[in-house]
């Protein structure tokens, strides 16, 4: 709470005075950013980011076999040449498979935090913005979805909402939209405190001018560093939906389906289990890692 | 203390509210008609208008929720359409299973997580301390099924050490009861472990800086003893935090680990409901975990004040 004591955001006020606040703000997140390369384990996880957008993008020109394509004469084989990770109990091409189930699960972990960010940044504005009464349905209306075990309400919304992908996006939505709205409610409370604000209505911009051009922007670094860090549990979780057999239907294949699938045969074909669950596995950390370097690098409180 | 209790009490009134209207609506958001969801269309029409006259599906939505409400006071949570057992029978049936899960898990988290994060807090950088980082993000990042599996792969497929699946009720043979919960307690417990072992680390190292332990250490003590009587204390509030936060996950990750060890428990029951598209069981079992949720969120708070004056007087 810079605000609070007196003197200590003074580069921010006369900022705010002389150019529009977004300006500064953009340019020293990119200062910032640019700690992120010096980060330990940001290699690593950038270098398996990279590698599963490029997967997800480039499946059909990255997959040896179609994903679908079964061979009933070739089922459980051996990991080998021909199949580098084996082919699972109706002979489908493990590899393939889990190159195509990149692609769900970055889309789950992406759109999910998505609609999460839009639904709460929006809900925490005007929480925070309308304050009153406004302020206490919103919160509460949070809390409420806050006090489901973030699995059950995806699971039961899940069910409701009829199996597929887009039911498991908008469950994992509305699971992680109170994070978020906490989060801008918070923010938007602290940063309507400043000077700056004051002084851009005591010039006479308009609220929703205000909103957008100084409390959205100067909010946003731990809407970012959220975000980043959920969307590896965004996957995480969407793998445990399908897992249990929400989300995307067979014959497509996602990774946690792919898991569930391949538990019957743990001792003829293990492959089928492990093939899917290292790819998951080393998604979840590399993704964990870019979070933690985007956090070190965006809030100044988690450095040192 | 009385008084943060009440506090807490009032604050959890409106929530508890919504969280019922929520539960309420759930079989609402079923895109088209619930009725034809939940049966197939093979089944007669009559049939079905009696379910739906049963549910109320056919009264104006705010009576429907009243009477939902009237009767959940009284203690009916509905029950199920597949087999007409009540909603809170079946629960009750199934607590134990879940009860026990989550106390070993819990055990075996703490027995993990207690000597690796003091060992890790004072040996800091060292060999010990990275291996700690190593489990606890291994932990973090391990999904649950994938845990379990790789458990069932190697103490029951290859090693052949541990029952793979089903439940015995330790109560009643305790040796083949604590077997055959070994491996789910183990899947649950150790993802917590990691959780604990983190916070409880870096908790540790904030309380070694403050000023109280030099005067401990000056005064002469072992290090041991610094530890245990004056870090120890302090250093457990983000703990226990840690841990209330972590229990929407415990049980989360109690419902997969139940799905893949075949545990008869509360987890189960809602996939199976969920499956067998039986509404009303999952209003039930869903309603009934988020109050249990909420009661363990308030449980923990007011330990949070017991542990730390200083949160009473706020």
């Amino acid at each position: 709470m810079a605000g609070s004591i007196p003197g200590s955001d003074l580069a921010e006020r006369t900022a705010g005075l002389s150019a529009p606040a977004s300006e500064p703000v953009r340019a020293k997140r990119w200062r910032r950013l640019r700690r992120l390369a010096r980060a330990r384990l940001a290699p690593f996880g950038a270098a398996v980011m990279l590698l599963a957008v490029l997967a997800a993008l480039a499946a059909p020109l990255l997959a040896p076999y179609d994903p679908l394509a079964q061979n009933l004469g070739n089922a459980l084989a051996r990991p080998g040449r021909v199949h580098l990770l084996g082919t699972d109990n109706v002979g489908r091409d493990v590899l393939s498979r889990v190159i195509w189930g990149t692609r769900v699960s970055l889309v789950a972990g992406l759109v999910s935090v998505a609609l999460a960010v839009v639904a709460g940044s929006l809900l925490g504005i005007l929480a925070g913005y309308c304050g009153g009464r406004v302020d206490g349905l919103v919160m509460r209306l949070m809390d409420a979805v806050l006090s489901f075990p973030p699995l059950v309400l995806a699971l039961a919304l899940g069910a409701v909402l009829g199996a597929g992908l887009s039911g498991v996006l908008v469950a994992l939505g509305v699971v992680y939209t109170p994070t978020f709205a906490r989060l801008m409610r918070g923010q938007v409370l602290s940063v309507t405190a400043r000077d700056y604000v004051d002084a851009a209505r005591a010039l006479g911009a308009s609220g929703w001018r205000v909103a957008w051009r100084h409390v959205v922007p100067n909010a946003m670094n731990p809407i970012i560093v959220q975000a980043s860090l959920s969307v590896a549990f965004a996957i995480l979780a969407e793998a445990s939906l399908s897992f249990l057999g929400l989300g995307i239907q067979p014959p497509q294949a996602s990774w946690g389906s792919m898991i569930n699938a391949g538990r019957g045969y743990l001792q003829q074909a293990p492959w089928i289990v492990f093939g899917p669950g290292a790819a998951l596995f080393v998604t979840v950390v590399g993704l964990n890692f870019v979070g933690d370097a985007v956090r070190d690098a965006l809030d100044p409180r988690m450095r040192g | 203390m009385g008084r943060l209790v009440l506090r807490r009490l009032g604050a959890t009134v409106p929530v508890l509210l919504l969280v019922t209207v929520g539960v309420f609506l759930l079989l609402h958001l079923t895109p088209g008609d619930p009725i034809d969801v939940m049966m197939a269309e093979s089944v007669d029409a009559t049939v079905k208008e009696t379910l739906r006259r049963e549910l109320g599906l056919d009264r104006p939505l705010h009576v429907q929720y009243a009477a939902w409400m009237g009767r959940l006071l009284r203690g009916d949570l509905g029950r199920s359409i597949r087999n007409g057992e009540p909603v809170i029978e079946s629960v009750s049936r199934r607590l134990r299973p879940s009860l026990e899960l989550a106390l070993c898990a819990m055990a075996i988290s703490l027995v993990i997580a207690f000597p690796l994060g003091i060992v890790s807090a004072i040996r800091r950088n060292t060999t010990i301390d990275r291996a700690g980082a190593t489990f606890a993000l291994f932990g973090i990042c391990m999904p649950n099924f994938l845990l379990a599996l790789l458990l069932i792969f190697l103490f029951g497929v290859t090693l052949r050490w541990l029952p793979i699946s089903g439940y015995t009720d330790p109560l009643e043979e305790p040796w083949n009861g604590l077997r055959s919960l070994a491996l789910p307690a183990v899947t649950l417990g150790l993802a917590l472990a990691a959780v604990v072992t983190r916070t409880l680390r870096s908790s540790l190292l904030e309380a070694l800086a403050e000023d109280y332990v030099r005067t401990a250490r000056a005064k002469g003590l072992s290090e041991w003893r610094v530890i245990w009587s004056h870090v120890l204390k302090n250093a457990l509030i983000p703990v226990v935090t840690v841990l209330g936060l972590q229990l929407g996950t415990l049980i989360g990750g109690a419902v997969i680990t139940e799905y893949v060890f075949a545990l008869p428990g509360v987890g189960r029951l809602v996939v199976d409901a969920v499956f067998a598209r039986d509404y009303p069981l999952v209003q039930g079992v869903v309603l009934l975990i988020a109050i249990g949720f909420i009661l363990s969120n308030l449980i923990v708070d007011v330990l949070y004040g017991w542990i730390d004056p200083r949160i009473r007087s706020r």
